[in-house]
């Protein structure tokens, strides 16, 4: 049963990807992703009653397991080399040369036919990540299918000549890789799969071949393939050392002190880079010109993930040494940095962008504080970004979709014009910051558990209060319009609804269900005898702190139940323009100028650009963290 | 219930909250207005706040002239006003136009636009009379 | 569990009441240093009554949403300090409700609202931080975020974090609404901004928005008074010191820029901080 779910989980988006590159017609391939995206969420979930569990195929199809992955790894490089010769990219070629030098002496020499372990593991780490990349990302492939036929409409793209079968067969594809990675328990496995998904994000980011497209996509293939090239060079160090490639086998035998620490900080930096950590958050923001899923489903709550789940799987080997310091203070300085760089920006996806990078920023940091209860916070932060960044990243791109636009100042209003997204978005925006939910609760253990180191609580607080800056101004200028009597509920595809829907309520409900995903999904995992919290009544307690989830939950429906009554009540009563110095007309917004002329009130929201303006302040902040990063690697010698 | 607005009625008396707007005024009644804030008057005595404000006041104080150009601010400003408001008009240009009565600009008093309900004579009204004049409204609200 | 319930109602009942009467005893105590006779005592309640008495006035709906919930999360933290919560969790629910005062504000187009409301979140900026490094600091000391953890310490806080308490001394100043940091709104007539972030609210909302600030008012006096919480003598003297000092410092200063704000209160606050708690961890 096992074997066929992880099968499907892994092997069938392959083949599903096939078909969509193959089906011509539109319908019949919204169909297949449809259907795939129910089978993998399925699975997915009647994985749950599985973990943990670890198995070792042998064949797919009478292929032997290891040949395909041998084999496949060439072809990926070469197809890189390719890429690299196509847009006469040095930095691609080296770094992929030096990938095939250390895959080959790998292969070839050092490689021996050792013991049989298990490549198939599943814990409720890999669990999670498996149920998040199936169910947020069939989400956001069906989200996919009615975006990607209204963006080559807005292109002027003939259907002809539409790539959506391309579009399709690497979204559907990374859906596999990712499943991949997050099962397999064998470095090369984890190596060969880590590859596919740099190189899906490539294609993507590239997806509409403009001239930054392009640009862009070449520049987020060399930083990943810088990751790539850390990270083969720590499978070669560590299996010259101890001779296996069995994940959870490293992680119990490497911890000891005579051992290098060396390869593990490479591999710190090849999630650093997946993750866009600083100095590498240059691709992700380039990554934004790709179509929104792709945003949404790539490079926020899916891919850029794996940096923080690598450090976060290998953190019980680096506990209590200069390398976990060093990774919980890179973290928390991305928290900082990314939080400032989104107050000055007023590009949503941008803002996004940023946000995301700053949130596994904590998440970083909570894997270098490396406690039980740092380790349970990064966990619901993995878990409740997913979807709420999803949310937002699919928000943005209907907006897009309809005033096409991204900039914050252009939604200003948006409410009159489409009430339910911008209720859906201040909804995200809501479980982005607020109390009882899930983002929340997370931040707040992150604090606490972060409370003893000095550097690392003093940038977290600091980077906590400018995300609440940003994310306020972009809800309040939603809603910012005169309200005059009802509106008309814009109409979108259904399938443009279920993805935003049922996200929304995913986000709230599993807020409430927090104290359940906890003990069934993140206790187990801990595998030591001290629990960080005890949960009673939804109550979340330790020693030092308490967070009652469910009663604020229930506060929270009861205090949002009146304040709806009071909007209902609020409606009968009078409407009244805004003050504008009593000079206002009857047109909305404007005033009496000079010559009786009727002249617009404007205000922009405040970026504060002079202070924390993108190009103030990204090269201090890469310098910055440059050092961090040469410190932490060099550290480790 | 009638005990409630009763006792609400007595608040409003107790916490009168103004909004005073120089209608083309010379100056002469805005500055008796403004004294009617220094410590000589000291009107917070009685819970009178200049608010500057339409969206909280209780009261429209309105000094000077109405023309054709300022009424419409005027309006303005009084439907902004949440119910119950009075209105109070200051001096003598206040009150019917005072000297600029007959030029081609000028509408008239006041009560040209909008229902006064307190007329406070002068040129200036003197603080004293301005306070008489708001205590007055005040069994109005 | 009913006790509990009793406690609460009784906080929430209570607390604005206090609240209230805190407010009249700072605007005669500001008029006499004005050599101004002042208001009554009950002068707040009088007007908060009156609002609830006004007709409701709104530019958007949203304003009354955000009205309630401004009020119901000013509410909540202020029960939970009452139950000795935890800390950093009650500062997280007040920051809630300053988050709906602005968005209220942000949902009417006046740009006298808008920009209030982006002077406030300016403010919240530069408090939030101060608030949880003094929250951390007390942590570091009785090795626990829960309040009652604090009661239950031997000796006032306020000998081991002095620094710590000057720092709670800017985030106080700034969430009081005082000079020089009464940016977004004050409570004198003298805002450049008409009535900053409180432009558009009126009638019963801005009746709501008042009480809400009495209930922070208690709340963040109720942290000033975890410093010496060994006995309630101690901690209502620091208390009352502490406000007489604001009241002063509201009447000798001019109101700053959000610039000036911003760089003086983190630059501060940061230095006391990690002075504060750099020795804590040596001693």
């Amino acid at each position: 049963m096992k074997e066929l779910l992880v099968f499907i989980l892994i092997v069938s988006p392959f083949m599903f990807a096939v078909l969509c590159s193959i089906i011509k017609s539109d319908k019949i391939r919204s169909f297949v992703v449809l259907a795939m995206g129910i089978i993998l969420s399925v699975s997915s979930l009647l994985l749950i009653t599985k973990v943990p569990f670890s198995f070792s195929p042998k064949s797919v199809f009478t292929i032997k397991v290891n040949h395909i992955i041998e084999v496949s790894d060439f072809l990926l490089l070469f197809l890189m080399l390719f890429f690299a010769f196509k847009y006469k990219s040095i930095l691609i070629r080296i770094f992929v040369i030096f990938q095939m030098v250390f895959v080959s002496y790998f292969d070839f020499f050092l490689k021996q036919n050792h013991s049989d372990y298990p490549t198939i593991y599943c814990d409720h780490l890999s669990l999670i990540m498996v149920l998040i990349i199936s169910i947020i990302g069939s989400l956001i492939c069906f989200q996919a299918v009615p975006y990607m036929k209204e963006h080559e409409h807005h292109l002027n793209i003939h259907p002809a000549i539409s790539k959506q079968r391309g579009f399709f067969f690497v979204m559907v594809l990374f859906l596999g890789a990712m499943n991949g990675l997050a099962l397999s328990n064998d470095m090369m496995f984890f190596y060969f799969f880590f590859e596919v998904t740099t190189i899906c994000s490539f294609l993507l980011i590239g997806h509409d071949q403009t001239e930054v497209a392009i640009k862009n996509s070449i520049r987020a293939l060399w930083m990943n393939s810088l990751g790539g090239c850390a990270f083969i060079v720590a499978i070669v160090w560590i299996y010259s050392q101890i001779g296996t490639l069995d994940i959870q086998e490293i992680i119990r035998t490497y911890g000891n002190a005579k051992y290098y620490v060396l390869p593990l900080a490479l591999i710190c930096l090849a999630g650093f880079t997946k993750s866009a950590q600083f100095p590498f958050q240059s691709w992700l923001l380039g990554a934004m010109v790709a179509p929104t899923p792709v945003s949404a489903l790539l490079h926020s709550s899916t891919m850029v993930k794996v940096g923080v789940y690598i450090v976060l799987r290998f953190s019980p080997v680096f506990k209590g040494i200069f390398l976990s310091q060093c990774v919980a203070l890179c973290g928390a300085f991305a928290f900082l940095a990314g939080a400032a760089l989104a107050v000055g920006q007023s590009n949503g996806k941008k803002v996004l962008a940023y946000s995301t990078i700053s949130n596994l920023g904590l998440i970083l940091a909570c894997a270098g504080i490396n406690t039980p209860a740092a380790h349970t916070a990064a966990i619901l932060l993995i878990i409740f970004h997913a979807v709420t960044k999803a949310l937002l990243f699919m928000c943005v791109g209907t907006i897009e979709q309809h005033i096409a636009s991204r900039d914050i100042e252009d939604m200003r209003g948006l409410y009159a014009e489409m009430p339910i997204t911008a209720l859906i978005t201040v909804m995200g925006v809501i479980t982005m910051i607020m109390p009882p939910f899930g983002l929340l609760l997370g931040k707040w253990m992150a604090m606490e558990a972060a409370a003893r180191n000095l550097l690392v609580i003093l940038m977290v607080s600091l980077g906590s209060a400018l995300t609440v800056m940003y994310w306020a101004r972009w809800a309040g200028t939603l809603m910012s319009d005169p309200f005059a009597g009802k509106f008309k509920l814009e109409s979108q595809p259904i399938l443009t609804w279920i993805p935003l829907l049922s996200l929304c309520s995913l986000a709230s409900v599993l807020s409430f269900l927090a104290p359940l995903v906890y003990t069934k999904m993140i206790v187990p995992d801990l595998n030591s005898n001290f629990i960080p919290f005890d949960i009673h009544r939804g109550i979340f307690e330790n020693s030092y702190g308490q967070f009652p989830v469910v009663p604020l939950c229930l506060i929270a429906i009861l205090g949002f139940g009146v304040a709806v009554w009071a909007v209902k009540s609020a409606a009968s009563s009078r409407i009244v323009p805004p003050y504008l110095s009593g000079a206002q007309t009857a047109e909305p917004g404007t005033f009496t100028g000079p010559m009786n002329q009727l002249v617009k009130s404007e205000a922009r929201n405040y970026y504060l650009s002079r202070i924390f303006g993108e190009k103030r302040l990204t090269t201090c902040i890469n310098l910055a963290a440059g050092v961090w990063l040469i410190l932490m690697v060099g550290g480790t010698l | 219930m009638i005990g409630i607005k009763k006792f609400i009625s007595k608040m409003r008396t107790k916490s009168p909250w103004l909004l005073h707007f120089d209608c083309g005024s010379c100056n002469g009644c805005d500055i008796e207005v403004l004294a009617c804030l220094t410590p000589v008057y000291d009107v917070e005595r009685f819970g009178i706040i200049n608010v500057g404000n339409p969206m909280h006041a209780d009261i429209l104080l309105v000094t000077g002239t109405v023309n054709h150009r300022n009424k419409v601010v005027l309006i303005n400003l009084f439907n902004q006003m949440p119910d119950p408001k009075i209105v109070v008009a200051i001096g003598a240009c206040g009150l019917s136009g005072g000297i600029f009565r007959d030029a081609y600009n000028v509408v008239g008093g006041v009560d040209k636009v909008i229902p006064v309900d307190v007329y406070v004579p002068g040129c200036p009204a003197k603080p004293e009379a301005i306070i008489d004049g708001v205590v007055a409204g005040l069994s109005k609200l | 569990m009913i006790t509990d319930l009793v406690l609460a109602i009784f906080c929430i009942v209570f607390v604005p009441v206090l609240g209230g009467f805190i407010s009249g005893i700072d605007r005669i105590i500001t008029a006499r240093f004005q050599s101004r006779v002042g208001p009554p005592l009950l002068q707040p309640f009088y007007d908060v009554i009156k609002l609830f008495g006004k007709e409701k006035v709104v530019v958007n709906v949203w304003q009354a949403f955000c009205a309630y919930c401004y009020i119901a999360a000013a509410s909540i933290s202020i029960v939970m300090f009452f139950f000795k919560s935890d800390l950093l969790l009650i500062l997280f629910v007040q920051a809630v409700g300053a988050i709906f005062l602005v968005v209220g504000a942000l949902s009417s187009t006046s740009p006298f609202s808008q920009v209030g409301a982006h002077r406030e979140l300016l403010q919240i900026l530069s408090y939030e931080p101060l608030l949880v490094l003094v929250v951390v600091g007390m942590y570091l000391e009785v090795d626990s975020f829960k309040i009652w953890k604090i009661y239950e310490w031997n000796e006032p806080l306020i000998l081991k974090l002095p620094f710590l308490f000057i720092v709670l001394g800017y985030a106080l100043t700034i969430k009081l609404r005082k000079s020089p940091f009464d940016l977004s709104t004050s409570h004198h007539a003298h805002q450049e901004l008409v009535k900053g972030v409180l432009t558009d609210y009126s009638g019963p909302f801005l009746g709501l928005i008042e009480i809400a600030h009495w209930y922070e008012t208690v709340l963040v006096l109720g942290l000033c008074s975890l410093f010496w919480a060994t006995n309630w003598i101690g901690g209502f003297i620091l208390v009352a010191i502490t406000y007489i000092l604001e009241i002063i410092i509201d009447n000798v200063s001019a109101r700053m820029t959000w610039r000036w704000m911003l760089g003086y209160v983190w630059a501060m606050g940061i230095t006391l901080s990690v002075v504060n708690m750099v020795w804590l961890s040596l001693v």
